[in-house]
């Protein structure tokens, strides 16, 4: 259904550009001057026209797939011949087939299998000598001997065959003591005659002949006794074995909780192997944790300054001069790993380019740095050459800006709150003449009369607020320090840090 | 070829059982002649009866002393006047030697068309044979059938080897003795053997329900015609009447009992789980009709039949002492005989094999018991019927196609040589 090229430009009437005409559109010129292939025929041929010659090909030459020549190739002779097996002592022959390209004279190949286990044989001199046995004769341990070659030494059939008369007992002889008398007769046997091999495949012989009739008998008892347990035994014994294996999961499962939270904290805080010393770690920094938290939801007293938290320990590395040394010949330089970030399982801190850790200004004020460095014509955010120095430099850069700024925004408050005083102060010295001498003070900016005098009214809504959370070591200080006002806002300030860092604690 | 172990050497299976005598090459999986091993035959006077043996048709009919014997698929089956029928086997021992030789001429020059002098012979021996009996049986074959080779094999380890085990607990149910045989590489433990008639005991308890239900047993042969008759309406039959003088006891007694085997063999199941009336009732009754047309439906009783395999009611043992031991007595008896150490082992593989296991329900009966006292236990119960039935059979044909096993057959220069001990030394 698909229409060809052709097609198409006889619809658009387009002049036919291509060489090669569609196969609905066969030029009558070529078809008239190329030779029908073989094996298609004349109607089809004309309808498809010579643009399929693939086709043609196929059609032409049906072909099956080759045969897979499995080697050999041919004919497999088989002859049915007569075999004498090597394994027989009498001169049987039978038949069967064999490759006819197998020689005559080759080996049976099963007679192969026909091996013999070793027989120990005495004489009667040894016998007397060294085999002497109170519970056997010499008839009985000749007859055992006998049994065993006959039965390959499989001890439960030699067991069941094993038919002695002896006189005056009527109990059958247990398969422990054939297979005591046995190995006991081997062992002195192999002890006692000339060795041609070495002592080691001597003794290993011996120790293969090794029997304990009363340990194997103890074991059998064993395993009758496990035989005969009632099933109310047999539940409660698997009872009790479900619930040992319970107890031991448990177990494994706590000591791995265990280690895997003495590796995540102890990574961090220390990074120290050793175990004691990681419990050491651990209370320690539960204690960090406790002391965090009683800060902030109950201790109102304390400083309305957040106090950094009390420094961590940390373990160094030893450094001896050797490595610092070391570390000064190859531009080393080490950094202690932060203390401040969360315990969390990335306790390793990877390695980074200094570049990336460039300091950057609080966010509060952070335009008004930027832009002042900017006026300075510096970049904070990068440094041509983030060599150490530099980073240094930058960071103590932008501390002092950060410093300026601040100071610039104190004194703008205080400016503005000295000049709506003295709008004030003129308002009150238009109303009377009494408030005078207070007025004075405040513009001379006495600390204690103007602590006392000018909270309880001066004060905004804002800084009301801010009272409560005050501690009375603050109004100590405040009475201290030199201008109300400065010390006020900056209490002011940085108690509403503390208190939004409080909360994102 | 040495791959797999296998050499065959056209030897023949012979297993001679109670029902059937089976017989093939080995390496094949199935016995090429199946005939009954039991046969029919006429006391003859001196003079031959040459009219008689045209009747026998297919059937072979040597003339044994004063015998006419008729073996085979037709020979028993088919009813001749006064013929009278016997069968050799005697508690799964070969009690009467004179039909031997026939029987197994039969099957192997007139089933399977084979000259044994030609094949070495392996033959198969329960494990309570005795020594006269193998030793009869190789003076048979040496001395009858001229074989190059022999060996007899024991049954049970046959089965075990049919199951690809060397250590294995044989559970074989024939058709009239049940027995349990450990054997340990190859080897029969013999003081672990356990057998009784088991089956016997079964049939009879089949007979009496039978006898109970006055069911007639008249057999097809003694039946000219017969109109359908509804389930439980007397029967509409008539008798060849001219047959009936004719007709032997023994022939009569053995048609009969073949009767009520093809009846309990369609309707008698185990149940799995062990006795349980309930169970026993909801089991769908099922419908058989008997050569004379009249028919009925069996419920219950179906299962109390099979049931008798693993459990006797206290008044049946009480009133008969010699009662044959049931399955679990007899595994129970052999495990105690055997070592301890080798329970587990044999409890691991478990063979159950025999035509009298394969009651639908018997080998699932069986693992619910022994699971219940050994937990290990796996039983190796072939689906297949012919596997199961001749299990004996094919661990003959096995084991008389390995390369390895051709050193042990008794030749027929030792046996001239050593003479009938060679069998007790070479088949251990």
């Amino acid at each position: 259904m698909a229409a060809s090229a052709a097609d198409v430009r006889s619809i658009l009437s387009i002049p036919d550009s291509g060489a090669t005409p569609g196969p609905s559109q066969p030029k009558k010129s070529t078809a008239q001057s190329t030779r029908k292939p073989e094996g298609i025929s004349r109607e089809l041929y004309s309808l498809i026209g010579p643009s399929a010659p693939s086709l043609a090909a196929q059609l032409a030459k049906p072909r099956l797939k080759q045969k897979p020549n499995l080697g050999g190739g041919g004919k497999v002779k088989w002859e049915y011949r007569p075999f004498k097996n090597s394994g027989r002592k009498d001169s049987l022959e039978l038949k069967h087939w064999v490759k006819a390209s197998t020689p005559l004279d080759t080996e049976y190949p099963f007679a192969k299998y026909n091996v013999q286990s070793t027989v120990y044989t005495y004489s009667q001199d040894d016998y007397t000598r060294f085999l002497e046995d109170k519970d056997w004769t010499k008839e009985e341990t000749d007859y055992l001997f006998s049994v065993v070659q006959e039965y390959d030494a499989r001890w439960y059939i030699i067991h069941d065959r094993y038919t002695y008369p002896r006189s005056g007992f009527t109990e059958p002889r247990e398969l422990e003591d054939l297979k005591d008398r046995y190995y006991s007769v081997c062992r002195k046997l192999v002890r006692n005659r000339s060795w041609p091999g070495d002592d080691a495949s001597r003794a290993q012989l011996i120790s293969s002949f090794q029997f304990d009739k009363e340990r194997e008998l103890t074991r059998k008892k064993y395993l009758v006794s496990l035989e005969n347990r009632t099933p109310e035994q047999i539940v409660e014994e698997e009872a009790l074995y479900i619930e040992i294996k319970r107890l031991e999961q448990n177990e494994r499962q706590f000591k791995k909780d265990r280690e895997e939270l003495l590796r995540t904290i102890a990574g961090i805080e220390s990074g120290l192997p050793d175990i004691i010393e990681d419990e050491g770690i651990l209370n320690l920094s539960i204690d960090v944790k406790k002391k965090k938290k009683g800060s902030s939801a109950m201790d109102i007293d304390s400083p309305s300054t957040p106090v950094p938290p009390p420094p961590v320990p940390v373990v160094k590395r030893p450094q001896t001069a050797k490595s610092a040394a070391y570390d000064i010949a190859n531009c080393i330089i080490r950094t202690d790993p932060p203390t401040t970030i969360p315990a969390t399982k990335a306790a390793h801190q990877p390695a980074y380019l200094r570049s990336f850790k460039l300091p950057v200004p609080k966010a509060a004020i952070a335009p008004k740095v930027t832009a002042a460095l900017a006026e300075l014509g510096i970049s904070h955010s990068r440094l041509v050459m983030p060599t150490r120095d530099n980073s240094l430099r930058l960071e103590a850069l932008i501390d002092a800006t950060s410093a300026l700024v601040e100071t610039k925004r104190l004194v703008d408050k205080a400016d503005y709150e000295i000049r709506l005083l003295k709008t004030r102060l003129g308002m009150r010295e238009s109303e009377g003449a009494d408030g005078e001498g207070d007025g004075g003070n405040a513009d001379q900016m006495d600390v204690d009369e103007g602590a006392e005098g000018t909270q309880p009214i001066g004060e905004d809504g804002r800084a009301q607020s801010v009272v409560s959370t005050r501690s009375a070591r603050s109004r100590k200080h405040t009475r201290r320090s030199v201008s109300v006002s400065s010390v006020d806002t900056s209490g002011t300030v940085s108690t509403r840090a503390g208190t939004k860092r409080q909360k994102r604690s | 070829m040495v791959n797999y172990g296998g050499d065959e050497v056209a030897a023949i299976v012979v297993d001679i059982g109670t029902s059937t005598v089976r017989a093939g090459y080995a390496g094949d999986d199935t016995p090429r002649a199946i005939i009954p091993t039991t046969y029919g035959f006429h006391h003859i006077p001196s003079e031959g009866d040459v009219s008689m043996e045209d009747d026998a048709g297919g059937s072979t009919s040597p003339p044994k002393g004063s015998l006419k014997l008729y073996i085979g698929q037709n020979g028993p089956s088919l009813w001749r006047e006064g013929m009278e029928v016997s069968n050799p086997i005697v508690d799964g021992l070969i009690d009467d030697f004179t039909v031997i030789p026939p029987l197994i001429e039969h099957s192997l020059a007139d089933v399977m068309r084979c000259t044994p002098s030609e094949h070495p012979i392996l033959v198969t021996e329960p494990t309570w044979n005795t020594p006269e009996n193998r030793e009869r049986m190789a003076e048979i074959m040496f001395e009858e059938f001229q074989v190059p080779a022999f060996y007899i094999a024991n049954t049970g380890v046959l089965s075990a080897f049919s199951a690809g085990k060397g250590s294995a607990l044989v559970i074989d149910i024939g058709n009239t003795m049940a027995s349990v045989t450990p054997v340990v590489d190859g080897f029969v433990l013999r003081k672990g053997l356990a057998y009784s008639s088991l089956p016997k005991l079964v049939h009879a308890h089949a007979r009496h329900i039978i006898a109970g239900k006055r069911i007639d047993l008249t057999p097809h042969q003694l039946i000219s015609n017969k109109l359908p008759v509804d389930p439980g309406a007397p029967h509409r039959a008539t008798l060849r009447e001219d047959r009936i003088p004719g007709t032997t006891d023994s022939w009569r007694t053995w048609s009969e009992t073949k009767e009520v085997e093809e009846w309990v063999q369609s309707v008698v199941g185990v149940l799995e789980q062990g006795w349980n009336d309930q169970v026993a009732a909801s089991r769908p009754p099922r419908q058989y009709e008997f050569p004379t047309g009249y028919s009925t439906y069996f419920g219950q009783e179906r299962f109390s039949i099979g049931e008798q395999f693993f459990w006797h009611s206290p008044q049946l043992v009480h009133g008969n002492p010699g009662l044959p031991r049931h399955i679990p007595a007899l595994i129970s008896d052999s495990l105690r005989a055997c070592d301890p150490e080798l329970r587990q082992v044999l409890m691991g593989n478990v063979v159950l094999t025999g035509g009298g296991s394969l009651f639908p329900g018997l080998s699932d009966r069986l693992s619910a018991e022994l699971l219940r006292t050994f937990p290990h236990t796996k039983i190796h119960a072939p689906g297949n019927p012919i596997e199961r039935r001749y299990g004996g059979w094919l661990g003959g044909s096995i084991l008389a196609s390995l390369g390895t096993f051709h050193q042990l057959w008794i030749s027929k220069e030792e046996w001239q040589e050593h003479g009938k001990p060679i069998v007790g030394q070479r088949c251990k």
